[in-house]
C-alpha cells in the first residue's frame, strides 16, 4: 500500500456533513463591503488631484519647460537616452548578460527633436518668424545645428521668464530663440498637450508622448517628491496627500530601498525578477517539500478549526 | 451649480500626509493605520467563532 503523504494526500472524510449557503454569504459580504464603500467616501473622500498637462507645467514652471525642450534638441533628456521601446539612446537596463527591454525592440518610436520640438513646431500656423527660423533649421548641417544648441544650452544657465517670453544672453544660436520661444507659447496655451496626443488613429488617449516629455522636466519629479511618491520615499504604495495607497505592494517597494537596489542602475529589471521568482515561488508552493509543510506545521489551521479539533 | 460636488467629504485628506520614518522604513500614518486594520481583521478571522456554532451544538 501507498505510504501517506500529509503534504499531498488528502484524508479521507468520515465526520458529519453541515448545509452552507455560499450565495447567502456572498450576498451579506457585497452588502457589507458596499455599506463600507459609501460610509468611507462620503467620510474622506477621495483622491482627486488634477493631472499634471504640459499645459499646466509650462504654465507653473515656464524655465523648466523651455530647459526641458533645449535637452529634447540636445538629446540629453531622459527618454533620449532611454533606449528600447522608445528609441536607440541607449541598451536599457540589464539582468546579467540580458538586455530584456533591447531583446523586444523600438515597439513605440520616439524621436524627441521631431516628435517633442520640430513636428508641434511646424504646426503652428500663420506664424512668420517660426516658419523662417524653422527653414533655417532644416536647412543647416547637423554641425552647426549641434553648435546652435551647445552655444544656447551653455547660456541656458542664465534662463529667465520675463514679459511672457524665455530670455537667454547668447548670442549665434541661430533660429533657437525664436523656436524655443514659440515652442513655450504652444504649451502654455495648451495646444502642445494636443499636438503630442492627436494624429494617432480615431481615438486621442495615446499619451505616451505628453508624457515622456513631462516626466523628462524636473517639475513632475518636485511634485512626486512632496507627495512622497518617489521610488525612494517608498512611493509605489502612497498615495496623493494624505489618502491610503497600495499597501499590498510594500514587497515589490521594499527592494528598491536597501542596496545593491537602492542604488543600482538596474534596479528597476532586478526587483521584477525577484517578484517573478517570488511570485512563480508562490505559485508553485504545492510542488515544493519544505515550503508547503509550513502550513501544517505552523498549525493556524488549528486555531481556525479549534473547535472540532477540541471534540475529535 | 454645475461643478459643484454633491456631497462634500466630512474630513476631507486632500491635504499632505504625515509619515513614519523608522530607518529604512517609510510608511505613511495612512497606509499604517489601514496595515494595522488588516492584521486586525486576519487575527479576528481566526478568533472569532464562526456564526451558528451554538445552534450546531445544540442540534448535536
Amino acid at each position: 500500500m501507498k505510504r501517506f503523504r500529509p503534504d499531498v494526500d488528502a484524508p479521507e472524510y468520515h465526520g458529519p456533513y453541515a448545509p452552507y449557503d455560499i450565495i447567502k454569504e456572498g450576498t451579506i459580504a457585497f452588502v457589507v463591503v458596499a455599506i463600507l464603500v459609501v460610509a468611507l467616501a462620503t467620510l474622506f473622500g477621495s483622491p482627486d488631484t488634477k493631472a499634471v498637462t504640459i499645459r499646466s507645467w509650462s504654465n507653473a514652471d515656464p524655465v523648466d519647460f523651455a530647459t526641458t525642450a533645449l535637452g529634447e534638441l540636445n538629446g540629453t533628456t531622459i527618454t533620449a537616452g532611454y533606449g528600447a521601446p522608445y528609441n536607440h539612446g541607449s541598451l536599457g537596463q540589464e539582468l546579467g548578460p540580458l538586455h530584456l527591454a533591447n531583446l523586444v525592440g523600438v515597439t513605440i518610436p520616439v524621436n524627441p527633436v521631431q516628435d517633442f520640438v520640430i513636428a508641434p513646431l511646424t504646426s503652428v500656423p500663420n506664424d512668420h518668424p517660426l516658419r523662417v527660423a524653422l527653414a533655417q533649421w532644416h536647412t543647416a548641417s547637423s554641425a552647426q545645428r549641434a553648435t546652435w544648441v551647445s552655444r544656447y544650452s551653455h547660456a541656458a544657465v542664465h534662463m529667465t521668464w520675463s514679459n511672457g517670453h524665455i530670455v537667454v544672453p547668447a548670442t549665434d544660436t541661430g533660429p533657437l530663440g525664436v523656436m524655443i520661444n514659440s515652442l513655450t507659447q504652444m504649451a502654455r496655451s495648451g495646444a502642445l498637450d494636443q499636438a503630442l496626443v492627436t494624429g494617432h488613429g480615431f481615438y486621442t488617449t495615446n499619451y505616451t508622448k505628453p508624457l515622456l516629455f513631462v516626466a523628462d522636466g524636473t517639475y513632475f519629479a518636485n511634485l512626486a517628491k512632496s507627495q512622497h511618491l518617489l521610488g525612494n520615499q517608498w512611493g509605489m504604495m502612497n498615495e496623493t496627500d494624505s489618502y491610503p495607497g497600495q499597501a499590498w505592494l510594500w514587497l515589490y517597494t521594499f527592494w528598491y530601498q536597501v542596496p545593491p537596489f537602492s542604488s543600482s542602475p538596474n534596479a528597476d529589471v532586478q526587483v521584477w525578477a525577484i517578484m517573478m521568482l517570488a511570485s512563480a515561488l508562490l505559485l508553485l508552493v504545492p510542488f515544493i517539500p519544505g515550503l508547503r509543510s509550513i502550513p501544517r506545521k505552523v498549525r493556524v489551521y488549528r486555531l481556525i478549526w479549534r473547535e472540532h479539533y477540541r471534540t475529535s | 451649480m454645475v461643478g459643484l460636488p454633491l456631497l462634500a467629504a466630512l474630513f476631507p485628506l486632500d491635504h499632505l500626509g504625515h509619515y513614519i520614518h523608522w530607518g529604512w522604513v517609510y510608511i505613511s500614518y495612512a497606509n499604517a493605520i489601514v496595515v494595522a486594520l488588516m492584521v486586525i481583521c486576519f487575527v479576528a478571522a481566526i478568533w472569532v467563532p464562526f456564526p451558528g456554532r451554538n445552534r450546531r451544538k445544540e442540534s448535536r
